[in-house]
């Protein structure tokens, strides 16, 4: 989203380039040698930076970068290019992993504007879901007590959170169309807000049913 | 980390585990669930409609041994309390009586959070403010 001026100036060849194109490619348009690779996986993979992407361009670039930036290209060339390759290897496959997924992805999103996001504790129980879930705790003590009869419940309860996810999914979908038609920052961040907790409501269910998952599965091992 | 003594006595024989009918106008159901980890707690009290003394108290907690401890606690302080006392009692006191450390103390206010969730129930219930007829 930034718009501030970049230059290209190859490392190795010296050549300035004013083009934003050339700033943003991670190889000199005059000497085609490697250049220091952006961390930032949006400017990495030349994507505008919006929620929603398509995944089939982004696969393809995953690929083609992938064949450019094989280490076996880079085996007798100058060490800070190796370097660079490996450099950029490595951003390559985490900003892959992390692009192609809309949690993660929306979660990376956030980050970077400031929202504390991520695998750490985030467990806030919905006040709209309260009597769902304690509910699902009765059925799980009562299963852990070795009452198998309560399992075609369990089984329709983790049905309701499944669906649950799956109009949260729609949800966070909605919301980052939203979000990548925002026209100001204020608009933006409004956004970003709304996805924050539609995460962390999808955070909560799905720990929900991998914990159903879990005592089924050990009831039935 | 170190539970204190009573937390685990609690913790390993809670006081008034269990459920009254909530539908029953004499009861009283506050459920809570805490931000900090998810805890999920029911505190229910079966209040005398005529002396709006709470006559017997259950709870069921899904939760750290703090949270258990913290609501089993809160339902014998209420017994025998009226609604209007009951309101009174602040989680500082289950702290001190648990000797909670700073990071739990937030179950302690998950359970002072679900007495007030359970006289309010039970006075929505009952249309008006309960009778303050027993006065102590």
């Amino acid at each position: 989203m930034s718009h501030s001026k970049e230059e290209h100036h190859c490392w190795n060849c010296g050549e300035h380039s004013a083009s934003e194109r050339a700033a943003r490619s991670l190889f000199c348009q005059f000497c085609n040698t490697l250049q220091a690779p952006s961390p930032d996986y949006y400017r990495f993979f030349s994507l505008p930076k919006t929620l929603a992407i398509d995944d089939e361009a982004l696969q393809q670039t995953f690929y083609q970068m992938s064949r450019l930036l094989h280490p076996d290209r880079y085996g007798r060339r100058h060490e800070r290019e190796r370097n660079y390759s490996l450099e950029a290897t490595a951003i390559l496959n985490d900003g892959y992993r992390v692009l192609k997924d809309p949690v993660r992805r929306a979660e990376y999103v956030l980050r970077e504007n400031g929202f504390q996001v991520g695998e750490q504790r985030s467990n806030e129980v919905p006040p709209e879901l309260l009597e769902e879930v304690f509910e699902l705790n009765m059925m799980l003590d009562e299963l852990k007590a070795g009452d198998d009869d309560v399992i075609p419940q369990l089984d329709e309860a983790r049905d309701r959170f499944l669906a649950m996810l799956d109009s949260i999914d729609t949800e966070l979908d909605e919301e980052f169309r939203s979000h990548d038609a925002a026209d100001d920052d204020g608009a933006r961040m409004a956004s970003l807000t709304a996805i924050r907790g539609i995460l962390h409501r999808r955070r909560y269910i799905r720990n929900l049913i991998d914990e159903v998952d879990r005592q089924l599965t050990s009831r039935n091992a | 980390m170190a539970y204190s003594d009573k937390v685990l006595d609690h913790y390993n024989n809670p006081r008034n585990v269990g459920s009254f009918d909530k539908k029953d106008p004499g009861i009283g159901t506050g459920l809570v669930g805490a931000p900090e980890c998810g805890d999920v707690m029911k505190l229910q009290i079966k209040v005398n409609s005529d002396t709006g003394v709470i006559e017997d108290a259950k709870f069921k907690t899904f939760g750290c041994g703090s949270a258990i401890a913290s609501s089993s606690l809160a339902t014998e302080m209420l017994k025998g309390k009226t609604i209007d006392q009951a309101l009174d009692i602040k989680n500082t006191e289950i702290v001190n009586e648990l000797a909670l450390p700073p990071v739990k103390i937030h179950c302690s206010v998950l359970a002072e959070d679900a007495i007030k969730a359970a006289i309010s129930d039970y006075k929505a219930k009952n249309g008006a403010p309960a009778p303050a007829a027993a006065k102590a």
